[in-house]
């Protein structure tokens, strides 16, 4: 059975996921290589970092012989660029672990949290900006409107310490860090959806708001249907479109919250080791860890425009 | 009060202390089993000492690596893996007798053969540490148990650097089949635990080893550290009880933890001194009367305690050597706080000496050709606690005496390899810096900071600072045996650091450990070590506290 309306479109959608899928290999590889030349520019030298402070220069020059830092630039690229497209992405620097086991695992972490966070974000925003609409320049719009504004101006080191040192700390209910069980996830996910709550509400408030204004809206009134059915099944299937864009722009946002989240609350997610990583020069974490946010962004977005040939029957991708 | 109630008083007292006294008396029997939860600070870092040397790094490796000797808090130095050690009469030779009966934890023998080949590789393969080897020419093994390291001159600060963390003596046997990098994700050694595992940046486990060549040592069962970077979130974890210990909590939390019944909280003096890098190249620091007035310039009291809390900084005793580093004597003035006590007046003089006045009125002091003194300071945030903090504060008192202070703040590698650089690449005035001395031994300071083959980017003269007087004296103590003869010598340099004041010189940094009271036997050291090799726990005390891990 078509999905999209269509054998026809079908095909056209398909193609659009290869061709996206496919674009992962090059927008990579030229990613590499920019981080690469990126890195050799910056002052910073990675040999430094692990001799320390106030070691001689033969000392440093003995870590970057062990390690294989002195070698001549284009040999240390072409020997990344070869082990990457072999699937190898290196080892650490520092603790010379392989960059592939470092990341899978937080991968996974940074994923489940903003997964979750947005799944948060959406529920709230969705209900709230609906009845913020509908309710519009009453009491009830007024007090979500203020909340909103509260939740978008708070800091999220704010509210996450606030979080922990009143559920965990004073009344023991909640782990203050770590990931070790469902209750973990709690604090965390709460605080960074918040954040994109408030600011999704708003946003799905006033898209609403216009969508309840067209004139279809006003015939299905006059039609005597009801106004649960006019805003969810009619306003809101119309007002869809601009929505699901701001959700997958909000899923960045998360993505890029997270390093906060995952610093508070100790998350063993990638924003953390992404930034450590770039902080110690460790080159081979950083340009894995960037090689999967990268990734991550290009199937989000091709979900979302996905999403939106199956909302709407109109769009065409030819 | 009358003869009656103080009669009264005294029986009641001699009564209470008559109960007092037996329950003084005997300290807590260690209870065994348990796992000791323990918070750090974030750091990547790897499991083999030849090539890193960072404080985390050490205060991990220390669990399962022993050394052939071990400094303790009064920072004297105890035989351990070596039981006991002998000076040829040329003091070329040092020759130190083993512990017998040890193994390593991949049950291979612990013997002399296994520390000369470590030592031996660490002087083929330059590892980190083997500037602090300076001399030795190669370690032998007269038999099974007996190893002697050969100098080619006297090397007086030997013990304090065989204490040194990084020169841990690891298995030879596991290195050489498996090599140096899976050492960095392995510990093999002789330690009371095990490593079990290590999730990079979340955790290292340790289990108790059953052969510990220690009797009846250790007591828990298994050790975990985790890493936790938010200094808030351990101390919200120390207080939630979800870890058992932790350190670098923030100084202006202190006096709430101390006044926690569950917690007990120590902070203990360390060997890092704050100093800002004078470059001596560079007008007008060859000037000591520059130099000397911006010393006086500073209000370290101040510093302390608005930087840190009033308890997480000492004010500095001697230039460079803190109390308890051997050669350290008190140079204060008589009935002064610090050295180079903060003087507002005689700071203005010396830069007046100098030729710094201000002419013009507008608060800016000028050379005599009318040029204002504008001086730029590299400063960064977060690598030691308060540096930025430190900076600021720099900037403002050093403007209270006419100098106009830029602070440019760099990231950590940026700011590592801007001051790495040679006398003629270099591009700083001043640097804010701190350093520790890891060995709680003159030596290193005296090698590393003050004397000239170690101007960078040899050493660690960031100041590019000479004097042939310092020189002298720093070979004369790094040569002297006879500690008598030798803490002279070093209290003749600190002498000559006064009169020359090459750097500006600041508080030393007071390190802080936070412990539920349960945890008892854990210790706190002055090089930014935490061995808690030997802690119990006290399984009531635990329960009482609701802890329930």
């Amino acid at each position: 059975m078509p999905l999209f309306g269509g054998h026809a479109r079908d095909t056209v959608l398909l193609r659009l996921v290869v061709s996206r899928l496919l674009f992962i290999i090059p927008a990579g590889l030229l990613l590499i290589t920019f981080l690469f030349a990126l890195f050799h520019i910056i002052p910073g030298d990675p040999a430094l970092l692990l001799a320390g402070d106030n070691a001689p220069a033969h000392i440093v020059e003995a870590i970057r012989e062990a390690y294989g830092f002195n070698k001549p630039l284009p040999v240390q690229y072409m020997t990344y660029m070869l082990n990457v497209l072999q699937g190898d992405l290196g080892v650490s620097n520092f603790s010379r672990d392989p960059v592939v086991s470092l990341i899978i695992p937080r991968i996974l972490n940074t994923a489940l949290l903003a997964f979750w966070a947005m799944m948060f974000a959406m529920v709230v925003s969705l209900s709230f900006g609906c009845v913020s609409a509908m309710y519009w320049n009453t009491g009830v719009d007024k007090a979500i409107t203020v909340v909103s504004l509260i939740g978008i101006c708070t800091p999220i080191f704010v509210s996450g310490l606030l979080g922990i040192f009143f559920f965990s700390v004073k009344l023991g209910v909640l782990p203050t860090g770590g990931f070790n069980s469902w209750q973990s996830l709690i604090l965390p996910v709460i605080t960074l959806g918040a954040v994109e709550a408030a600011l999704l509400t708003r946003m799905v408030r006033s898209t609403m708001i216009n969508a309840l204004n067209q004139d279809y809206i006003t015939t299905a009134r006059a039609k005597g249907v009801a106004e649960l059915v006019v805003v969810f099944k009619h306003a809101l299937r119309n007002a869809l479109l601009p929505i699901i864009t701001l959700f997958g722009l909000g899923f960045g946002n998360t993505l890029g919250g997270s390093v906060v989240i995952e610093t508070i609350f100790t998350w063993p997610g990638l924003g953390r080791l992404m930034i450590e990583s770039i902080l110690t020069r460790d080159l081979p974490v950083t340009q894995g860890a960037l090689l999967f946010f990268a990734m991550t962004f290009i199937v989000v977005n091709l979900i979302v425009d996905v999403l939106y040939a199956y909302v709407d029957p109109r769009i065409s991708y030819d | 009060m009358s003869a009656s109630s103080i009669l009264r008083m005294g029986l009641v007292g001699a009564l209470m202390s008559a109960f007092a006294v037996p329950a003084l008396a005997a300290d807590p029997e260690p209870q065994y089993g348990g796992e000791m939860i323990y918070a750090i600070t974030a750091e990547t870092f790897s499991l083999f000492p030849g090539r890193q040397n960072g404080s985390q790094a050490q205060d991990t490796w220390l669990y399962a690596l022993e050394g052939l000797v071990e400094i303790t808090e009064e920072n004297e130095i105890i035989p351990w893996l070596a039981k006991s050690w002998s000076f040829s009469d040329d003091g070329l030779k040092a020759t130190f007798k083993l512990q017998e009966g040890v193994k390593f934890h991949d049950g291979t023998p612990f013997n002399a053969e296994a520390v000369a080949f470590v030592f031996n590789e660490a002087l083929a393969k330059d590892f980190t540490y083997s500037n602090l080897l300076e001399g030795l020419q190669k370690v032998t093994v007269d038999d099974e148990f007996t190893a002697t390291f050969h100098f080619e001159e006297p090397f007086a600060a030997l013990l304090p650097n065989l204490a040194y963390r990084p020169m841990s003596i690891f298995s030879p046997t596991a290195y050489k089949e498996h090599g140096e990098e899976w050492m960095a994700t392995n510990l093999v050694g002789t330690g009371p635990f095990i490593f079990e595992e290590l999730v990079r940046g979340e955790y290292v486990q340790f289990r108790k080893n059953p052969d510990y060549w220690q009797e009846g040592k250790p007591y828990l069962d298994s050790v975990k550290i985790i890493i936790v970077p938010d200094v808030s979130a351990r101390s919200a974890m120390l207080e939630a009880g979800e870890v058992d210990r932790t350190t670098s909590l923030n100084d202006f939390d202190v006096p709430r933890l101390t006044d926690d019944p569950n917690i007990n909280l120590r902070v203990v003096n360390s060997t890092r001194q704050f100093y800002v890098v004078l470059n001596h190249t560079r007008y007008p620091f060859g000037n000591v009367n520059v130099r000397k007035a911006f010393n006086y310039a500073i209000d370290k009291e101040g510093i302390v305690a608005s930087v840190f809390a009033g308890t997480g900084a000492v004010l500095s005793q001697a230039p460079t050597l803190s109390p308890g580093v051997v050669g350290f004597t008190d140079l204060r003035a008589e009935g002064e706080k610090t050295i180079f006590p903060y003087n507002i007046e005689k700071a203005k003089k010396l830069l007046k000496n100098a030729g710094f006045q201000d002419r013009d009125g507008n608060g800016v002091v000028e050379d005599p050709r009318g040029n204002e003194l504008s001086i730029g300071l590299f400063g960064r945030k977060g690598a030691t606690k308060g540096d930025d903090k430190v900076a600021e504060l720099l900037q403002s008192m050093l403007g209270d005496i006419g100098v106009k202070v830029e602070i440019q703040f760099m990231e950590n590698s940026a700011f590592g390899a801007a001051v790495k650089l040679s006398p003629e690449d270099a591009q700083y005035d001043m640097a804010l810096l701190s350093w520790g001395i890891p060995t709680a031994d003159a030596d290193e300071p005296m090698m590393l900071m003050m004397y000239t083959p170690a101007w960078k980017p040899n050493g660690a003269n960031r100041s590019f600072y000479s004097s042939e007087e310092v020189d002298r004296l720093t070979v004369l103590a790094h040569h002297e045996v006879d500690p008598v003869k030798r803490n002279e010598y070093i209290r003749l340099w600190m002498d000559e650091l006064m009169t020359d004041a090459p750097v500006i010189f600041l508080p030393t940094l007071a390190f802080n450990l936070g412990t539920r009271s349960y945890l008892h036997g854990d210790r706190i050291l002055s090089i930014d070590q935490y061995p808690a090799r030997f802690a119990w726990i006290d399984k009531q005390e635990k329960e009482k506290q609701g802890i329930n891990r």
